[in-house]
């Protein structure tokens, strides 16, 4: 009896917890394989039923639509062209962000300056202030200069921000200081040091970096839908509110070619996280933003 | 600045220079043009303006709606920030303590972190479609009258719960790699003092997942606060009628569909404030947490 | 299936520095295509290549009409196209009428604005009271040569975006009224016919509706249709200053007996379950009609086109909008909904003149009468008018003529328009406090209240903005 007690509690607890975790799961699950199941129904039925446990036969036809078709004289929106749009700004973004964040942290703590102090500031204010409450002056600047639609206007102003520069900041101080004397002593200069031996030992730090800068830059939403208003500068998540307005529209909804361009943008970065799980999750934690 | 190793003149400058010009123009520029415009009051064809000094403040401090959306700002906050926290919280500790498929539920947790706000919203409206919305139906057969853009609080539901479904694997990854993060010496002491694992957890674990959690707490709040605005913009369909909406969104309504540049700008700029004051308690944090590890 | 993926995924990135490659991949999809898409496409094609060839003048034209709408426009736009050498206008879609209006006004102070923008009603004042951003329509026309005449357009449609002068400064394009749908089977079930006053809808129609098991009544803009056109319909002044033509020191007049007597019935009707509201989104409430269970919907005349197209399961018809015998027993027409085409100024004379001849050809009857049947909205000049009479286009579809006739109703001193600035806002306001007293949180009184006060504030900005 009371040996058997502590065993069985033990068993309970332990299907408790894997009870716990599926239904987590299952919760972050559900939806999308809800926006799946509507891809490969008809739209009328999709109209009449919403979401039902069934799989239909129009997933091919839906993906053809989400893909090649076009709303608009242009014919430009097509899901291939948000798609490359959506990666332009993903890797700009990312790549843009780290090369400027890494340049200046490596002069912020590797170079004697008279205004360092001064320059540390300027630049980390912009941590505190994110892109959402300066948005209407910032695209009054950007209309200023003419970037308006451009991929310069898309991506540079979303770069505005230091929070790659801090991170690489923290990451570049917990260097060992005998490396930079050792390299001194070698004779390296500082673009030797920099491109030598600074970038191959960040590799990892910088592929981190690099996911979830993409991930960022690729989910932007808001700042895309003010400053593109010209269809074959839209991104796929911008897209969404247009497919979320043909939703609203008096024919049939396209409920299947919606949907399908939904799991479209989600999936480039969903499937960067899964497979660079472990660069992602470093970089996550230890970027502290 | 000890470390410093090099004595160039030139080289840090030009190194510092793209960055300092970037947010030069694309930071301080704004910002300080956002100041100016909430002293004003302008045609949207930039054809006129009048000096209006703090009359777009005033007008802000009077208007019920604007507080209204202050409040709601606030609830949204904190529930969002409690409910993704504890969930998160919740799943992690169960994570780190089963031994079998730990990776496949790890994946499965973390995977939503890369979906767009927008995304989720446009998944929590057919949800809560009116007509076929698989979770109205389910709470219409609990009994409760679920309609979305109807029902303020309905609609408020919808929102807190898609913006919480969005938030848990950022939430989760960071406590789950604070949990494991805790010397096996530090678990085995712990096993031995207390047997209960609930005291375990309450005396021990939590303690040390403290700083995480103050650290997680501010990443919350800003979360709720600027980056839910494609979930509220998809939720409301374009049209804010008597639905909830956040500050932002309010700044982006009364500035970017209602052309009231002044107005949006005052707005902005206590936004700014608010999130300054904010910066200045997280930097306390993060020092405290350094002083911690 | 998948072979045609990957040469279309080929062509495309091979040739996507190249203007026509889109165009190019469009035409390959000729099997799936539709006909009329196609023609669309290679029209556009055709026509683009002709222009790098001979010197045409090229003018752009920002819309917001989505879906089928957007279809028709690139309809004309091609139509207007092929009929002429030696000018090119390319439409673009914009969004909803509130980004088209931002976009417009952004893209104007960049100095990059398109030759033609189309704004909405609520955006009227906004843009007519920036007198130098555009060149009023009836100049732009009579100074290249075409003959312009006021009284060719229905008189509903004449002033809406005209200046106190009664010049017009906006072409009206998507002119819509709104008007009452029913289904004509729930009628029958319920043994009534379509009510002609809001009296005889509380006291006959909606209980025997709401007997026969359907939801009496919906509609889809409570702004436009309970508050705008219930002023135009009893006609009651909406504002001072003539409903706000004559300067910007305007009051709005919402907080009036009459407006709050007929939303107390509506407050009753919905707590009777004659009546359903879903929210601000028109979509929303337009559906339960689709689907049959609402048996009255209170829609634009605009929706005429799509309902049409739809196959519904029941037979439907529209007629006027009620009125409230105890306010009014002479009911005059309504306010034209929609939007209106301004030509924006900073343009080239050339370009100018590219735009007028656009216009011509836009409110030629055959363009109005094909715009008319296409989608439901009301053609703007008399001579289209007549031409769908003489077609016998509303012997085949009585109820697409409801909208113009109601439009050609008598008119009063209060019908011509409003002109209220920040009045996207204003809307905004109403459709707030109208969600809050029919969910109870707010009364009739207090919520009118409410909505003239925050208007006023509005208003009294905007009159800000406007000083130079």
């Amino acid at each position: 009896m009371t040996k058997s007690t502590p065993r069985k509690r033990f068993k309970l607890s332990v299907v408790v917890d894997h009870a716990v975790l599926i239904i987590g799961s299952i919760f972050m699950i559900a939806p999308v394989l809800m926006l799946l199941q509507m891809t490969t129904m008809p739209d009328l039925i999709n109209m009449k039923t919403g979401p039902i446990l069934m799989i239909g036969d129009q997933l091919d036809d839906n993906f053809y639509k989400a893909m090649f078709k076009a709303d608009g004289f242009s014919g430009a929106n097509t899901g291939m062209r948000m798609l490359w749009n959506s990666m332009l700004l993903g890797l700009g973004f990312a790549a843009g962000k780290i090369i400027l964040g890494m340049m200046a942290a490596y002069a912020i703590v590797y170079f004697r300056m008279r205004f360092a102090t001064f320059a540390f500031w300027i630049i980390f204010t912009t941590l505190l202030l994110p892109l959402e409450v300066r948005i209407l002056p910032s695209y009054e600047i950007v209309q200023r200069l003419g970037m308006l639609n451009t991929y310069q206007g898309l991506i540079i102003p979303l770069i505005a921000s230091a929070t790659a520069t801090f991170f690489f900041r923290q990451y570049f101080r917990s260097i060992p200081e005998e490396l930079v004397e050792a390299a001194r002593i070698d004779g390296a200069g500082p673009f030797k040091f920099f491109v030598d031996i600074l970038v191959p030992l960040s590799k990892t730090m910088i592929a981190a970096m690099f996911i979830i800068m993409f991930v960022y830059g690729w989910n932007q939403y808001l700042w895309p839908t003010m400053i593109t208003t010209e269809e074959n500068m839209f991104t796929l998540v911008r897209g969404i509110k247009q497919i979320t307005q043909a939703l609203e529209g008096t024919n049939l909804p396209e409920y299947g070619r919606a949907n399908m361009l939904a799991l479209i943008a989600i999936l480039p970065p969903v499937l960067i996280v899964i497979f660079f799980q472990s660069w992602f999750v470093k970089g996550l934690t230890e970027s502290d933003k | 600045m000890k470390r410093a190793a090099f004595t160039h003149r030139w080289i840090p400058i030009l190194l510092l220079v793209p960055q300092i010009a970037i947010i030069g123009i694309f930071f301080y520029w704004p910002a300080i043009h956002a100041l100016r415009s909430s002293f004003y009051l302008q045609d949207p064809f930039g054809f006129g303006e009048t000096f209006v000094g703090m009359s777009n403040y005033l007008s802000l401090f009077k208007s019920a709606a604007y507080g209204r959306a202050a409040i709601f700002t606030v609830g949204f906050t904190l529930i969002v920030t409690f409910l993704s926290l504890g969930i998160a919280l919740l799943l992690a500790v169960k994570a780190d303590k089963v031994l079998r498929g730990a990776k496949t539920y790890r994946t499965l947790l973390m995977w939503v972190y890369a979906v767009a706000p927008p995304v989720a919203g446009v998944m929590g409206v057919i949800m809560f479609n009116q007509s076929w919305g698989p979770l109205s139906d389910f709470f219409k057969s609990l009994g409760w009258d679920f309609v979305l853009g109807v029902h303020y609080y309905d609609t408020a539901f919808a929102m807190v719960l898609i913006a919480v479904w969005k938030q848990i694997p950022v939430n989760f990854i960071f406590f789950l790699s604070g949990l494991q993060s805790i010397p096996k010496s530090v678990r085995e002491a712990a096993m031995i003092d207390n047997p209960s694992a609930a005291g375990r957890f309450w005396d021990v674990t939590f303690p040390l997942l403290a700083p995480t959690g103050f650290f997680l707490l501010i990443t919350n709040i800003t979360y709720s606060l600027f980056d839910t605005f494609g979930i509220i913009d998809t939720v409301v369909k374009g049209e804010p009628g008597n639905n909830p909406m956040t500050l932002v969104y309010k700044v982006y309504v009364d500035g970017f569909r209602g052309n009231d540049l002044g107005g949006s700008s005052a707005q902005s700029v206590i936004l700014m404030v608010l999130v300054l004051a904010m910066t200045v308690v997280q930097f306390r944090l993060v020092e405290r947490r350094i002083h911690y590890t | 299936m998948r072979s045609i993926y990957i040469s279309i995924v080929r062509r495309f990135f091979r040739c996507r520095r190249n203007h026509f490659c889109v165009l190019f991949v469009g035409e390959d999809l000729t099997g799936e295509a539709s006909m009329k898409r196609l023609s669309i496409l290679s029209a556009a094609a055709i026509s683009l290549m002709a222009s790098s060839a001979t010197a045409q003048t090229e003018i752009t034209w920002w819309h917001a009409m989505g879906g089928a709408l957007g279809d028709t426009v690139n309809q004309i736009a091609t139509d207007f196209n092929a009929s002429q050498t030696e000018y090119q206008i390319t439409p673009v879609f914009k969004g909803t009428y509130e980004e088209a209006l931002t976009a417009g006004i952004a893209a104007f102070r960049a100095g990059e604005q398109p030759n033609i923008l189309q704004v909405f009603d609520a955006g009227a004042a906004t843009v007519i009271g920036a007198k130098g951003a555009t060149i009023p329509v009836q100049d732009l026309l009579t100074e290249n040569g075409a003959d312009f005449d006021i009284n060719d357009y229905i008189s509903g449609v004449r002033y809406f975006f005209a200046d106190s002068d009664e010049k017009m400064i906006g072409m009206p394009f998507n002119s819509s009224s709104p008007i009452m749908y029913y289904n004509v089977n729930a009628m029958e079930a319920a043994g009534v016919e379509a009510p002609k006053t809001w009296e005889e809808f509380e006291t006959v129609t909606a209980p025997a509706l709401a007997e026969a098991g359907y939801i009496p009544l919906a509609q889809s803009h409570s702004p436009w249709i309970f508050v705008e056109n219930f002023m135009s319909r009893h006609n009651l002044p909406f504002a001072t200053n003539d409903n706000g033509y004559k300067g910007t020191d305007t009051k709005i007049l919402a907080n009036t007996p009459e407006l709050k007597m007929h939303w107390s019935h509506v407050k009753d009707w919905l707590d009777a379950g004659y009546y359903a509201y879903y929210g601000a989104a028109w979509g929303d409430n337009q559906t339960p009609f689709e689907e049959g269970k609402v048996a009255i919907w209170l829609g634009s005349s605009g929706s005429f086109g799509g309902l049409a197209q739809m196959d519904l399961p029941f037979e439907f018809s529209a007629t006027y909008l009620p009125y409230w015998e105890a306010v009014t027993t002479e009911p005059t027409q309504t306010f034209i909904g929609g939007a209106a085409l301004f030509a924006m100024s900073g343009k080239s004379a050339e370009e100018n003149k590219a735009t007028a001849a656009f216009f011509e050809f836009l409110t030629s009857p055959e363009v109005q009468y094909m715009w008319h049947k296409e989608t439901g909205y009301v053609p703007i000049t008399t001579a289209a008018y007549e031409m769908a009479k003489a077609d016998g286009y509303y012997d085949r579809a009585p109820a697409a003529e409801v909208g113009i006739q109601q439009l050609s109703l008598p008119a009063g001193e209060n019908t011509k328009g409003y002109r209220m600035g920040f009045y996207v806002q204003i809307r905004d306001v109403m459709n707030r406090e109208i969600g809050r007293i029919l969910g109870g949180e707010t009364s009739v009184d207090d919520g009118f209240a409410a909505i003239e006060t925050e208007g006023n504030d509005l208003l009294a900005k905007f009159a800000q903005t406007q000083s130079q």
